[in-house]
């Protein structure tokens, strides 16, 4: 547990002082601003029947591919590169603690934007509370269920960015292969989303769909999230997916130690 | 019967063996250190010297073979050893937007130091390495390459370790830098155990208690320098300065020691008078008797006498030429054995 807290406090204060996070969290949440504020503006004109928190939602784990690179990419492609892995591995410190603490500053960090991000609406609650509250705004459970859903994918996400900086000693072929993992990973649940109007006979197509399972439902778990209903399957697939790809990271951290 | 009270050895190792693919790096070695000894490791480039300080350090597994590091054997519990030794690694790497202080406390932290006895120790090791407060609150990345092997030995030294591993810790320093590093180690001598790898053999040989000579993953080589010298090198070396003929004073020596040969055919001349290297395989007694009886003879005037000690360099370069040697035969054998139309 100590050495836990000792990577995860190292970790957090070397995310501070990388400017490349300051310029990837100011980018993301201005872009991220500028569509929630056009969005809730043009909100009464479009057919969207989920609570307008969700846009909100959609855009932080849509824009994901773009930030966590960002805030993985660095933490073992930096150590392979200056070759601190092997000084922070002759300390006595377990791999797998090592990558779960470099994961959880990771994540803090990812949490840190989404309560950021989450600070638009609660701005227009506060300054324009008639909108705010026709918004829904001020329903809280659309506020856990959504925080809920993008921090368990936020979660999933920024461990595929932990395996991915594992693989290679470049930061910037850790930051593409993170935003290729993920792009493939939300292309699927996008692909996924919604029903076939008939009776689909492709073998293939049947195959990826029960292969993916519940996995593949992301959005369509949204529809649930947003109201507030919290799946606790899904709960269970995110906690799976970061598991695996921890377990990969502290396998490929082991292998490059033999 | 009277029982023999052995101190247990900091490190034991026992028929040490790894492997990367098809390249045999370590192929069965077996050494010892006692406490408080400073021991040289000394090889080839490629020789295995990282792969058995990396072993010895739990950073990597070994294929097989038995492996004690302070008490602690690293086939069962090889994370377990990383509590009780400082280890620094070849080349040294640190992060380079860390200040030395912050760096050092995350080390601290990272060994189970804390409050009081953390703030001790940093303030110990940056005494003992030279590293003096304006330094330590500067970036390691601009840090010259001999502060920056100051920060990684403070750093080795932060858990009061009973074992220290340094690869190649004198590596692109100065001198005056090399001898601050050996003098860290004369003050930590008989409280703590070295083990340093080394290509400087001058340093080794002054600093050092005994060496371990590895070459192609064997060691080849084991000893104090004086064991060493006495195995390696057979003959005694001496060399007289004087005035007079080459003939005569070879004859003269000869009365004494027939099997004695003049090495150099031409004598270095030093200020008008000459320099004669003579080999001998009889020791060191049989060249006392000989200046003794080249004293007597006045038409020499022999004004310096020195028997001449093989340095550690000579010795590397014997210990390791043997092995090669052996490699060299096997390597053709085979290759005979795989193509006999060759012959």
């Amino acid at each position: 547990m100590r050495a836990y807290l000792v990577i995860l406090k190292a970790e957090i204060f070397a995310l501070f002082i990388s400017p490349s996070t300051y310029v990837a969290t100011f980018y993301f949440l201005s872009l991220l601003g500028f569509g929630f504020r056009f969005f809730i503006e043009s909100f009464s004109f479009t057919d969207w029947i989920l609570p307008p928190l969700s846009s909100l939602v959609i855009g932080l784990l849509f824009g994901s591919p773009a930030l966590i690179p960002f805030i993985t990419m660095r933490s073992f492609a930096e150590e392979r590169r200056l070759g601190t892995l092997e000084t922070l591995m002759s300390a006595p410190i377990e791999s797998f603690v090592l990558v779960l603490g470099k994961w959880s500053a990771c994540y803090l960090f990812f949490i840190i934007i989404t309560c950021l991000s989450f600070c638009y609406p609660l701005l227009v609650l506060f300054f324009f509370p008639e909108q705010g509250i026709n918004l829904g705004f001020d329903k809280f459970e659309y506020w856990t269920g959504g925080g809920m859903f993008i921090l368990l994918y936020g979660g999933s996400f920024t461990s595929v960015g932990i395996f991915a900086s594992s693989v290679t000693k470049n930061q910037m072929v850790a930051g593409m292969l993170t935003f290729t993992l993920l792009t493939i990973y939300i292309s699927l649940m996008a692909f996924s989303f919604g029903e076939t109007t008939h009776e689909n006979n492709n073998n293939f197509y049947n195959i990826i769909k029960i292969g993916l399972g519940n996995l593949g439902n992301g959005l369509k778990k949204l529809e649930q999230f947003s109201v507030g209903l919290i799946d606790i399957a899904t709960f269970f697939n995110q906690s799976a997916i970061i598991i695996f790809f921890l377990i990969l990271t502290t396998i490929q951290i082991n292998r490059l130690n033999r | 019967m009277k029982v023999e009270n052995k101190p247990m050895p900091i490190i034991e190792v026992i028929n040490l063996k790894k492997a990367y693919g098809n390249i045999n790096a370590l192929k069965g070695i077996s050494f010892s250190i006692g406490k408080g000894e400073i021991v040289g490791f000394l090889g080839p480039n490629g020789a295995g010297k990282s792969t058995t300080l990396r072993i010895l350090s739990g950073i990597i597994p070994a294929d097989s073979g038995e492996a004690k590091v302070c008490g602690v054997d690293l086939a069962e519990e090889d994370g377990q050893v990383r509590n009780h030794i400082g280890y620094l690694a070849e080349n040294n790497p640190l992060p380079e937007d860390l200040r030395v202080i912050e760096y050092l406390k995350f080390r601290a932290n990272l060994k189970g130091l804390q409050g009081s006895r953390l703030r001790e120790r940093i303030k110990i090791v940056l005494d003992v390495c030279d590293l003096e407060r304006k330094v330590s609150e500067r970036r390691i990345g601009n840090l010259s390459k001999g502060y920056r092997q100051r920060v990684g030995i403070a750093d080795s030294l932060l858990a009061e370790p009973r074992l220290i591993i340094l690869d190649e810790p004198t590596i692109g320093l100065d001198p005056r830098q090399s001898a601050i590093t050996r003098k860290m180690m004369e003050r930590l001598r008989g409280e703590v155990s070295f083990l340093l790898s080394s290509h400087i053999l001058s340093e080794v040989e002054a600093c050092c208690d005994r060496m371990l000579i590895l070459s192609h993953g064997q060691i080849v080589a084991e000893g104090t320098l004086y064991e060493l010298q006495k195995k390696f090198i057979k003959n005694t070396i001496f060399q007289v300065v004087a005035v007079g003929k080459k003939i005569e004073l070879q004859r003269k020596i000869r009365t004494i020691d027939s099997s004695c040969e003049l090495i150099e055919d031409d004598p270095v001349e030093i200020s008008g008078k000459r320099r004669f290297t003579f080999s001998t395989n009889k020791g060191e007694s049989i060249a006392e008797e000989i200046i003794r009886s080249l004293l007597e003879l006045n038409e020499l005037h022999v004004s310096e006498f020195q028997i001449r000690r093989p340095d550690l360099e000579t010795i590397f370069l014997r210990a390791t030429k043997e092995n090669w040697e052996e490699k060299d035969i096997i390597v053709r054998k085979k290759a005979k054995n795989a193509n006999p139309s060759n012959l």
